[in-house]
């Protein structure tokens, strides 16, 4: 089924008017609920033919049908809060309705287990870390417990992630299939911790990762799976254009005139700092406001030493529009996307990128930096535009303004690579091809 | 000479049954950074990933009209800046290969070729290494099947481009022949032998997959006017 949108029209670039624009100070100052709202009921997956079309979703039950009656077990470390969560929270459900029994555990372990994993973590990504005999018993021990507490007599076990990955000691000659998810970048860890956690990965019958370039040499099979959004969550849904409205006047962004904007929390990393260079660039040749959205600033000293930095940056321009938002803002950070022009997401290094997914699935031009993940989402000059400094990104912010057609055509081939490659249903595909090859010996038949 | 009307409502002693392929990316031990390594990794790396980087990462970018056509001359032209290997290999129609194997060896000589022109780039090295994965098929059934003309066409508007892309693209390696299961099975059941080889003149380089669905429809029912 072919995805028919129609595409606003785009503002004049050359507009200057700002009546009715509220100060600087005052659009710092933004309206948003002080406490989280209550979550909205997760969507069905006949809910999703609306986007993937009739077939798509067809093949999906299809190839849950061979599988049906089978049991899977999700294990993680955290039930709130982070990416693998939300994604569970999705997946899991959407598996159930497909008949295949899906339960989700999630491990636990004192203040010393997660300080030691939190310690892996950042050593998996390369930081300095002295692994000592006594970190290696407290994570060990903590695995025992949490071995003892939990069965495991599902046909599928996922492990997510290294903190419960030595649940492995309970893989037995039976038929159960163990899968470790590994969500982060193994590419350059280090090397103590990464001997010690190895021959436990090993041992699982294969690994999943989310880029080629996160995944280490192994003795077993290593499956890519990409990160994905869910395009129903408050985060990607289709939104009220009075909504849109709303948000924007609320904000003080002036929809009359083209908006550039980057998501990110106020991390020196995602260099929000450079991205005000480079539109103070190409703001000599375009007229256009800068959005720079994010959050973490009340909770993280480091973050909020950034967004002063980036205060400082902006020098009270009333085109740079600053907002420091609550986590639970999807709603308002999917309007700023929506009514953006041009999403810019100039990080200095990146994980997988998924704001440039969300970008890309709202149609927007994305104008992004060539690091992580993103290349696979941006295919330079064809879904987006890749750059490799300010001054690139200020250029391609000035082209992309004054050839709108270009931009609409990047939007259009952008949004449909996300809805081939990196949506929900496509994840949930990927889990039904991984369990059935796994049925089979990893050796379906030939074409 | 059997009169076109009669070809149109004939129906097929064998139905039409449509099906689908859903395939599943692994990551692979090669990797390459340069020509020379690239050379080496497409000498030694399995059938299923001279697939994935040419038939199947087709269909992944099946909304890119044109600029897009294989793995290796993606990265060839935007990570190494060898455009004019770039643009070689980028030339190369899956279509013109039946097998594997068939396919390997051209790559490989026009790597080759390139590099013993230009001695210069073997060492050249891309930011960005060129990762070697491949892809296990599942063949799914869609419960789509046609025993004449209008049902098969009627059957092409229903399937997802998953279904085009695997009785139109991938069939070659299937079948070991220059053509595709629609062609074969208008051509055999219904006698449709000119329809069947105006299908495989449709570049499907130059055109978005449902753009090739649409194309293929409309060829269809131009036979039945």
């Amino acid at each position: 089924m072919e995805d028919s949108r129609s595409i606003p029209p785009q503002p004049d670039i050359t507009g200057q008017s700002q009546a009715d624009v509220p100060s600087p100070r005052e659009r710092r100052k933004p309206r948003i609920p002080e406490v989280p709202p209550l979550a909205p009921p997760p969507a069905q997956l006949a809910d999703y033919e609306a986007i993937i079309g009739k077939s798509q979703l067809d093949e999906l039950r299809f190839l849950a049908s061979v599988l049906r009656g089978k049991t899977v077990k999700m294990v993680n470390s955290t039930a709130v809060g982070g990416g693998v969560a939300e994604m569970l929270n999705r997946l899991v459900p959407l598996l159930g309705e497909l008949e295949i029994k899906t339960g989700w555990e999630v491990i636990t372990g004192g203040n010393d287990f997660f300080e030691i994993t939190k310690a892996f973590h950042n050593a998996l990504h390369g930081g300095e870390y002295a692994l000592t005999e006594q970190a290696r018993d407290v994570f060990m021990r903590h695995t025992e417990q949490n071995r003892q507490r939990m069965n495991f007599d599902e046909d599928f076990i996922v492990i997510h992630d290294p903190q419960p990955a030595g649940l492995i000691a309970s893989k037995t000659d039976r038929s159960s299939r163990w899968i470790w998810r590994c969500h982060i970048d193994l590419s350059n860890p280090n090397t103590e911790v990464w001997n010690f956690l190895q021959p436990m990965v090993e041992r699982y019958d294969a690994a999943v990762f989310s880029s080629p370039a996160f995944a280490r040499q192994l003795s077993i099979p290593q499956v890519l799976f990409y990160p994905c959004i869910d395009p129903l969550s408050e985060k990607n849904k289709e939104l009220e254009e009075s909504y849109i409205r709303e948000v924007c006047d609320n904000f003080g962004v002036d929809r009359s005139r083209p908006i550039v904007t980057q998501i990110s929390r106020f991390d020196r990393l995602k260099d929000p700092v450079g991205v005000i260079q480079a539109c103070k660039m190409a703001k000599k040749y375009v007229d256009f406001q800068l959005v720079l959205a994010g959050g973490s600033a009340s909770d993280d000293p480091e973050g909020a030493i950034v967004l002063r930095e980036v205060m400082e940056a902006a020098d009270e321009d009333p085109d740079i529009i600053i907002l420091d938002l609550p986590p639970w803002s999807a709603l308002e950070i999917n309007a700023l996307q929506r009514a953006s022009t041009i999403i810019v997401q100039k990080s200095l290094k990146e994980g997988f990128g998924l704001t440039v997914t969300e970008g890309l699935w709202k149609g927007k031009p994305i104008i992004a930096s060539a690091v992580g993940g993103i290349p696979t989402q941006v295919i330079d000059k064809l879904t987006g535009t890749l750059v490799h400094s300010v001054e690139g990104c200020a250029y391609q912010i000035r082209y992309l303004l004054m050839h709108p057609e270009l931009g609409l055509q990047l939007g259009r081939n952008g949004r449909e690579h996300v809805k081939e490659n990196f949506l929900m249903t496509t994840n949930v595909r990927r889990w039904l091809l991984l369990f059935r090859l796994l049925s089979e010996g990893l050796n379906p038949a030939p074409l | 000479m059997t009169p076109a009307t009669d070809l149109v409502t004939r129906t097929a002693s064998t139905p039409f049954e449509f099906k689908a392929a859903a395939h599943l990316l692994f990551i692979e031990r090669e990797q390459a950074r340069n020509l020379a390594e690239l050379r080496d990794a497409l000498l030694s790396c399995s059938e299923d990933s001279i697939f994935q980087h040419t038939f199947r990462t087709l269909e992944e970018h099946h909304f890119i009209k044109e600029g897009f056509s294989n793995d290796f001359a993606h990265w060839a032209s935007s990570e190494l800046g060898v455009i004019g290997l770039g643009e070689r290999l980028a030339s190369l129609d899956v279509r013109e290969f039946t097998s594997l194997s068939s396919l390997r060896s051209r790559l490989i000589q026009l790597v080759e070729d390139f590099l013993a022109r230009n001695p210069n780039v073997r060492e050249q090295t891309a930011e960005n290494p060129f990762y070697f994965c491949s892809s296990k098929t599942v063949v799914l059934p869609v419960q789509t099947r046609a025993r004449d003309l209008a049902e098969f066409i009627d059957g092409l508007k229903q399937v997802s481009v998953h279904s085009i892309h695997y009785h139109f693209i991938e069939a070659r390696l299937r079948r070991k022949l220059e053509t595709n299961d629609f062609s074969l099975w208008l051509q055999k059941e219904l006698g449709l032998s000119q329809a069947a080889s105006q299908l495989d003149r449709i570049d499907i380089y130059t055109s978005t997959l449902e753009g090739v669905k649409r194309k293929i429809v409309q060829i269809l029912q131009d036979t039945t006017d």
